[in-house]
């Protein structure tokens, strides 16, 4: 070998080597300074991949959409039913607390924003909002959509105005669940190389003898620190029971596929 | 020479901007367009070592700056098995992998058959994206490939592939300016004919 490229293979390894050490903070630093220098070219990229799809939208027939705007008014008006209904039962119930002397239990702050980007990386399941810091958005807050859990928050742009989300069907973002109607407590996560047809997620560490149906439907404990309790997280699809311990094949309540506009929990009351 | 190694280098950082406006193709199992590695791939073939272990430095360490998730948070006692996080770093070591490859054929791009070194490039990204997805199985335990993942990986194998020729024309174009040539053995036999 060469003494030119010997010194290059040593220069490389050791570079390497002092990347592979890096702790978690230095890479989010890392991280940070690189989004920072790339963050026109996100924007200009996110608006390009929202055009594409915004297109594609309009091109549908026109009949569909007319239909789904049908639906979409049948179901505002019931939605609107049910706030004021809503709103009706919780003033009773600040009355009834006030009345005896509960400590105000209802907040529950939101930021709503919308997905500018899907799967920007080959093997995780993320997606990229467009609210971040400025909104008042940081790392590990649960987010929403009106039909259940998506995910969480992963990373805040240091430029304060994007963030990206860890999907509820990728494989690292875990989830404290409990079966509805049972006292079964799992967790729940993705699967690996979900990437054919509709995501299912993985419902680990049920008893034994869990005595679970397909059909129920799973929601969050509230503990662990990251998710509040109660949010519907799926349907339960199969079981199956092993030695140990059982396992249930979940179908997620949230459609993937069609997410538009999610919200970020913010600060809420467990 | 040194104009040219640079020149490489500022178009690998080029590749990184265009990479944002790539989106996946969710038909197709969500496979993509990996224009960094294929920059990569096609400027390996046509530089010295060092340069091209620079090149697998800075791609590498920008792809996983890209990439890398954070860590799982939340309470350890409940969430007492959490998935582990793909060590950052490891793409530059895979970088450097994919580069020897393409050195290998390195010969026959001097000789002009550049058309190897398109359909190599190809066979790299695979390589790359299945010695990658072994590296997460061997990472978090629990070893599964379906379908699904194998047509993700040889169809952005694949499509990565087709844009191999626009890079190499590219590259004989900076090397053009540079006043360098790259496939210097094919240059002299069309001076001899």
């Amino acid at each position: 070998m060469k003494p030119l490229n010997l010194i290059a293979t040593l220069l490389f390894l050791g570079g390497a080597v002092w990347a592979l050490t890096r702790s978690d903070r230095s890479v989010r630093e890392i991280q940070n300074a690189y989004y920072r220098a790339m963050a026109p070219f996100l924007k200009s990229g996110s608006k390009l991949e929202t055009h594409a799809r915004a297109f594609l939208e309009e091109t549908r027939h026109s009949k569909e959409l007319e239909a789904e705007l049908e639906t979409t008014r049948e179901q505002l008006g019931r939605l609107r039913l049910i706030e004021s209904r809503f709103r009706a039962l919780e003033y009773e119930n600040v009355q009834l607390r006030h009345a005896l002397s509960f400590k105000e239990a209802t907040r529950f702050d939101v930021v709503a924003a919308r997905v500018i980007r899907r799967n920007p990386t080959t093997w995780w399941q993320t997606v990229e909002i467009d609210a971040g810091s400025k909104r008042g958005i940081g790392t590990q807050l649960a987010v929403l959509s009106n039909e259940g859990l998506v995910g969480k928050i992963d990373r805040v742009d240091s430029g304060g105005e994007r963030s990206s989300v860890l999907l509820l069907t990728d494989e690292k973002c875990l989830v404290s669940a409990r079966v509805e109607g049972s006292p079964e407590v799992g967790i729940l996560s993705g699967r690996r190389g979900g990437f054919d047809g509709e995501p299912v997620l993985r419902l680990r560490f049920l008893s034994a003898n869990a005595a679970v149906r397909p059909g129920q439907r799973v929601f969050t404990t509230g503990r662990g620190g990251i998710f509040q309790p109660n949010i519907l997280l799926g349907t339960i699809d199969s079981v199956e029971k092993g030695a140990l311990d059982s396992e249930a094949l979940v179908r997620p309540s949230v459609n993937f596929a069609d997410l538009g506009a999610v919200f970020v929990v913010l600060s809420a009351d467990s | 020479m040194i104009r040219y190694s640079l020149a490489t280098i500022l178009l690998l950082l080029a590749a990184f901007v265009v990479q944002q406006f790539l989106p996946a193709f969710t038909g197709l199992h969500h496979s993509r367009i990996l224009l960094v590695q294929l920059v990569f791939l096609c400027c390996a073939v046509t530089v010295g070592t060092p340069t091209m272990l620079l090149l697998a430095f800075i791609g590498g360490f920008f792809w996983d700056a890209q990439c890398a998730l954070g860590p799982h948070g939340g309470d350890p006692e409940v969430y007492t098995q959490q998935v582990e996080n793909l060590q950052f770093g490891y793409s530059i070591l895979l970088f450097g992998g994919m580069g020897l490859l393409m050195h290998g054929i390195q010969p026959l791009f001097k000789q002009g058959k550049w058309h190897f070194s398109a359909v190599l490039s190809g066979i790299a990204v695979l390589l790359y994206l299945a010695a990658e997805y072994t590296i997460i199985n061997f990472v978090r335990g629990e070893f599964t490939l379906g379908r699904a993942t194998m047509i993700q990986m040889a169809s952005t194998a694949f499509l990565t592939m087709l844009f191999s020729p626009l890079v190499f024309w590219l590259l004989f174009r900076i090397a053009k300016t540079c006043s360098h040539s790259i496939n210097p053995e094919a240059g002299r036999r069309r001076r001899a004919r």
